[in-house]
């Protein structure tokens, strides 16, 4: 056995940590870069996504697709359980839960006719999240108010940095196919202030002041909140099914 | 084993605010917060990588660095410094996020940042003195 020298050992053992101090760098360099929030991609969906190509509208359009809807309700109107969700565009658990659960809830129950779901905005973040609510009352006039608010979503910035801009709404409402034009004009109507106004009210009076926060009411039965253990699919449909039974 | 001892402690402090912040994410509750920022770093954007929450992702890297501390040899040295640097060089970037875009500061990040930052010092004196197997 031939014993190595300990300058020799020494250099080997710089050399390795060397070796894997780039690497890690590298690693989390790339890493960062292809999924982190700073990368393009994301920037595609948040900050510039005025453009047309931004994905939401795509999305929406399959969820939402063949599902009745009427102002700020969708599904059958017939439906024997309506599920209000309380709801503000900038806050991230909203997105979260209308990004990776809506699409379930809408084919297994609304699709079905178990369900139908109420959109109720609120401001709980900052003051623009009226901007976004303004947005998404103004497509409910033309009965496209869950694409508005995915399309929103798809795009969501950080909170209160002014990410809902006009321009925004602009590439938003073209996407799921809405004059855009119409959809900005409409934000400043009466008819959906007035709605914004009594979406609050309403949610002030049951002591609303986070979101998301659900509520089920059955028939002939009073609005009860729905407690739920997390926004994913899995636990909001456990939590849905012991509420419908 | 001298320096395997405190590693694996600095781990389980990691272990710690990594498992605390895990909880927090998935139980949709705000942070004990004495800085103020903790709620808003934890709902922005940058509390996930690719969809996954950063919390567990550092629950899963300290666990790493706890069960490597307790392997001898060159091999297990080395690949906790990859760890450890790559835990050091994301919890920058990260700092970096909350001192810019977010304009908040998580003293559980602050936290985790100097146990992570001392972990991988002692990763690197470890692999420059372990003896080779």
């Amino acid at each position: 056995m031939r014993l190595r020298h300990p300058v020799t050992v020494a250099r080997n053992r710089l050399l390795l940590l060397g070796g894997v101090i780039v690497a890690a760098l590298a690693v989390v360099g790339v890493v960062v870069a292809l999924l982190g929030s700073g990368s393009s991609s994301t920037k595609a969906t948040t900050t510039i996504s005025t453009s047309p190509s931004a994905g939401g509208g795509a999305e929406a359009k399959s969820t939402f697709a063949g599902v009745p809807q009427r102002a700020d309700t969708l599904g059958r109107a017939s439906a024997p359980v309506t599920l209000t969700v309380f709801e503000d565009p900038q806050c991230p658990f909203c997105r979260q839960w209308n990004i990776d659960t809506l699409p379930t809830v809408v084919h297994n129950y609304v699709r079905t006719g178990r369900i139908k779901i109420v959109y109720r905005g609120v401001v709980v973040i900052g003051a623009n999240s009226l901007v976004g609510l303004a947005a998404i009352y103004a497509a409910a006039e033309q009965n496209k108010l869950w694409q508005m608010t995915e399309a929103l979503y798809e795009r969501q910035g950080d909170e209160n940095s002014g990410w809902i801009t006009v321009p925004l709404v602009r590439a938003a409402a073209r996407e799921i196919g809405l004059n855009p034009a119409k959809v900005v004009a409409a934000m400043r109507a009466s008819a959906v202030t007035s709605a914004i106004r009594q979406s609050v009210n309403e949610a002030q009076s049951l002591g609303i002041n986070s979101t998301p926060t659900f509520a089920i009411q059955k028939q002939l039965g009073t609005l009860q909140q729905l407690q739920v253990s997390g926004l994913e699919p899995a636990d909001f449909t456990s939590a849905l099914d012991q509420a419908l039974q | 084993m001298r320096l395997r001892t405190p590693i694996a402690v600095a781990c389980v402090v990691g272990i710690a605010i990594a498992a605390y912040l895990t909880y927090v994410h998935y139980a949709h509750t705000s942070p004990v917060c004495t800085t103020g920022g903790c709620e808003k770093v934890q709902k922005s954007k940058y509390a996930e990588l690719g969809g996954v929450p950063v919390a567990p992702l550092g629950l899963v890297a300290y666990v790493t660095l706890l069960v490597l501390a307790f392997v001898r040899g060159v091999n297990a040295a080395a690949v906790g410094v990859f760890v450890a640097v790559a835990g050091v060089v994301f919890s920058g970037y990260l700092l970096w996020a909350q001192l810019g875009p977010i304009d908040a500061i998580c003293q559980w990040c602050l936290g985790n940042d100097v146990t992570i930052a001392v972990v991988a010092a002692l990763c690197v004196v470890r692999l420059l003195t372990e003896e080779s197997g």
